[in-house]
């Protein structure tokens, strides 16, 4: 060893490196399946979310003894990354939950699998029509893992400290002058909402609407530029009323639940939200409700979001029927429901919902309240946001710092928004 | 042996290592016990090089070739040439990065190096208790670039955070300081200037290394205190602030926690924090446009060289190394 020289050194260093890359590349092969033979299952959310799977994934174990699980967790920022850099690897776990920005980005990465009768996969509880809307373009490769639609919540508490009712027929007008009266004239200085329109979900019901749609069915943005500016329009009014929360004191176009959450009577949101949200203001009960709509709004205008979940495109065919049997597990089985609760959204499955129901919380009862009340309307077909458009919601911020910070009118933010998204999606 | 004065520890002449001091002779062939000195030294090295070569090489092989393709990730990368690079020079964004980072790197190095200087002397003093300031000081150094910190300071410069609270004593009001695209960079500046503690640390190490009897013969010549830091102190410790500048001028050029989590990863308001490891960022993982990023990356390196080697070239002029 005392013989050792800079040239050997530097070779016995490289065959060293060597090693350790080979035994790294060695470990990301295109093979899908966890190291020692478990599936990898993935999922976002927060520690409680998180919990809550693990345990769910222990009771699928001990269901199924023959199938072992690695679970993958992540912060919903944090996951996307690192599926981002899964994708290029080629190493995805063999069944994750898709974020809303991604289903068409993920399946012209090819990563879904064809669940088209699949070995293990269980859609008895679904009719035919149910299974024929999870398709995307005809093809069965993604499954909703929950559902959930655009909501207005409003704190119960407030409207009752000021003696107020919100208008039993709420259209976005009568709902501005409600807002900036409400704002103006209660005890406590609080506002009606906070300034919201980066929200993508009530965006898409005021698009819909107006006959407009987010996305188009051939992966173009269907928001024209009036309705964009529409819709900002309508905001601005509210924010210069003194009726929003200012930028600045909700430290920017984005906040965080808990800056405004006992500063505002109405915020707008996911249905699932409120099982969460209302956790973090114990003293407060919430309620919602049907996003506002004017009387001659498009037929149609309603609209149930399937967030979804799908099967790795890499699963080896031998290992199909164990990563579908985890699939029809999260879709179907009562035990995990009343694990994992209803933060992510309420099930597809009515049944499993039905069967819930008299276990859930006061705050889940609200969302399978209005859950119910949704599915039952008309609704015409929605489409997913093609690759490229991942952004669209960072472009919209942006445009919206313009105006509040006075850069840039209305109209041409809207302009300039629509300009931005058209070039990413034409880009990608 | 090293000889120590009895109440600073500082070292005083003839001390090995001390300033002035040259290793004898020229370069002698190394004896064996040199040789065995220089084996583990080669172990010590050992794991560094198995990780650049195994983990860190690879990928910035990997990233040069991706500057010159259209790769988004999801299908095989295109070559196209220079294209990546003449686009950054149409690109809105590629120059409010550039300015903002440039801006943050001449504005928040200097002002850390002063403030990290300014406490070094002051701890010189031989204070009671120094080990402990020095601990104390050193901390915002290793929080500095995290999550937790950053968050702190979304709340620390909100709107109704502990800054406009004290301003407000003095009739001062003012909104978010996050949201103000006039001031939301100068509070990520604040930031980098907090975590003073390393440059501190080194700092003190070298005011340590200068020979204490230059400070009693300027005394008895008169000099004052500051007659005495403008003419040693300085002079001997350039060759410290040089390496702290550089160290702290790479580390600026690619900061990126700090923005990202103080913006939420946008860079904003309107840009205002865009740094340019965050653009790059965006455009990697938000926008799948890794060969654009990978040719930024491969640009910010450039930069970064040229500067050093920029620095170096100028140092001549200013760096006292004691023994030319």
């Amino acid at each position: 060893m005392s013989d050792l020289t800079r040239r050997s050194f530097l070779t016995w260093t490289g065959v060293g490196a060597l090693s350790v890359a080979a035994m790294s590349l060695a470990g990301c092969g295109p093979s899908a399946s966890g190291g020692d033979g478990s599936l990898r299952f993935a999922w976002w959310g927060g520690s409680d979310r998180q919990r809550a799977y693990l345990e769910a994934l222990d009771a699928f174990t001990a269901e199924h003894p023959e199938i072992q699980v690695a679970p993958e967790f992540g912060d919903y920022d944090a996951y996307q990354e690192r599926m981002t850099t899964q994708m290029a690897a080629r190493d995805v776990p063999d069944v994750f939950w898709i974020p809303s920005p991604a289903v068409l980005t993920y399946r012209e990465a090819g990563l879904y699998r064809d669940l088209e009768g699949a070995p293990g996969l269980d859609l008895s509880a679904f009719t035919e029509e149910q299974v024929e809307s999870f398709r995307l373009a005809g093809t069965l490769d993604t499954l909703p893992k929950s559902i959930f639609s655009p909501v207005l919540r409003y704190n119960t508490n407030f409207l009752e400290d000021e003696g107020v009712t919100l208008p039993d027929q709420l259209d976005w007008d009568n709902l501005a002058e409600f807002l900036v009266d409400y704002s103006a004239n209660n005890a406590d200085g609080r506002k009606g909402t906070a300034y919201g329109p980066y929200h993508d979900m009530p965006f898409e019901s005021f698009l819909r609407q107006r006959g407009e749609d987010l996305w188009t069915e051939d992966g173009t943005l269907g928001a024209s530029v009036d309705g964009v500016a529409a819709w900002i329009d309508w905001w601005e009014k509210l924010r210069r009323a003194g009726a929003t929360t200012s930028v600045s004191e909700q430290d920017g176009i984005e906040p965080a639940w808990s800056q405004v959450g006992d500063k505002v009577l109405v915020t707008f949101a996911n249905s699932n939200h409120i099982v969460d949200d209302a956790q973090a203001f114990p003293d407060y009960v919430f309620d919602q409700r049907d996003v506002p709509a004017a009387e001659d709004a498009a037929a149609g205008y309603h609209f149930t979001y399937y967030s979804r979940f799908a099967m790795y495109s890499g699963v080896p065919d031998d290992r199909v029927e164990a990563a579908a049997t985890l699939m029809s597990f999260n879709l179907n089985s009562p035990e995990l429901l009343s694990l994992v609760g209803l933060s992510a959204g309420a099930p597809p499955n009515t049944e499993l919902l039905d069967q819930y129901e008299p276990d859930a919380t006061p705050d889940e009862q609200k969302v399978i309240a209005i859950t119910r009340e949704i599915n039952e309307t008309e609704q015409r077909p929605r489409f997913e946001a093609p690759a490229g458009s991942g952004s669209w919601r960072d472009l919209m911020i942006r445009e919206l710092e313009e105006v509040t910070l006075g850069e840039k009118t209305v109209p041409d933010a809207a302009a300039s928004f629509v300009e931005a998204v058209e070039g990413e999606i034409a880009g990608a | 042996m090293t000889l120590t004065s009895k109440d600073t520890g500082r070292r005083v002449r003839g001390a090995p290592g001390a300033a002035g001091s040259k290793p004898p002779g020229g370069r002698a062939k190394p004896s064996g016990g040199t040789r065995g000195q220089g084996l583990v030294a080669h172990i010590f090295l050992l794991p560094w090089m198995i990780g650049m070569i195994g983990v860190t090489a690879g990928p910035l092989i990997a990233s040069a070739v991706l500057a010159f393709t259209d790769y988004d990730l999801l299908s095989p990368p295109q070559f196209i040439g220079l294209d990546n690079f003449v686009r950054m020079a149409g690109d809105e964004r590629f120059w409010a990065a550039v300015r903002v980072t440039l801006v943050y790197v001449l504005v928040s190095v200097p002002l850390q190096l002063g403030f990290a200087l300014f406490l070094a002397v002051v701890l010189d003093k031989g204070l009671r208790g120094l080990s402990l300031y020095r601990s104390a000081f050193y901390l915002p150094s290793l929080l500095g670039g995290s999550v937790a910190i950053a968050i702190l300071w979304r709340q620390i410069f909100g709107e109704n955070g502990l800054v406009n609270h004290v301003l407000g004593w003095f009739g001062i009001e003012l909104g978010s300081w996050l949201q103000d695209p006039s001031l939301a960079l100068s509070t990520l500046v604040v930031l980098n200037v907090w975590t003073f503690g390393s440059p501190m640390v080194i700092f003190l190490a070298g005011l340590r290394q200068i020979p204490e009897e230059l400070y009693e013969a300027s005394m008895i010549d008169g000099a004052g205190r500051v007659r005495r830091f403008v003419s040693i102190t300085i002079p001997l410790l350039t060759p410290i602030i040089f390496l702290n500048l550089i160290l702290q001028m790479i580390s600026a050029f690619q900061a990126f926690t700090q923005a990202h989590v103080v913006s939420g990863g946008s860079g904003g308001p309107l840009d205002s924090t865009l740094f340019y490891t965050l653009y790059i960022y965006q455009r990697g993982f938000v926008n799948f446009d890794m060969g654009y990023a990978s040719a930024m990356a491969w640009v910010l390196l450039l930069v970064i060289a040229a500067a050093t080697a920029a620095n170096f070239i100028v140092s001549r002029r200013w760096v006292y190394y004691g023994d030319e």
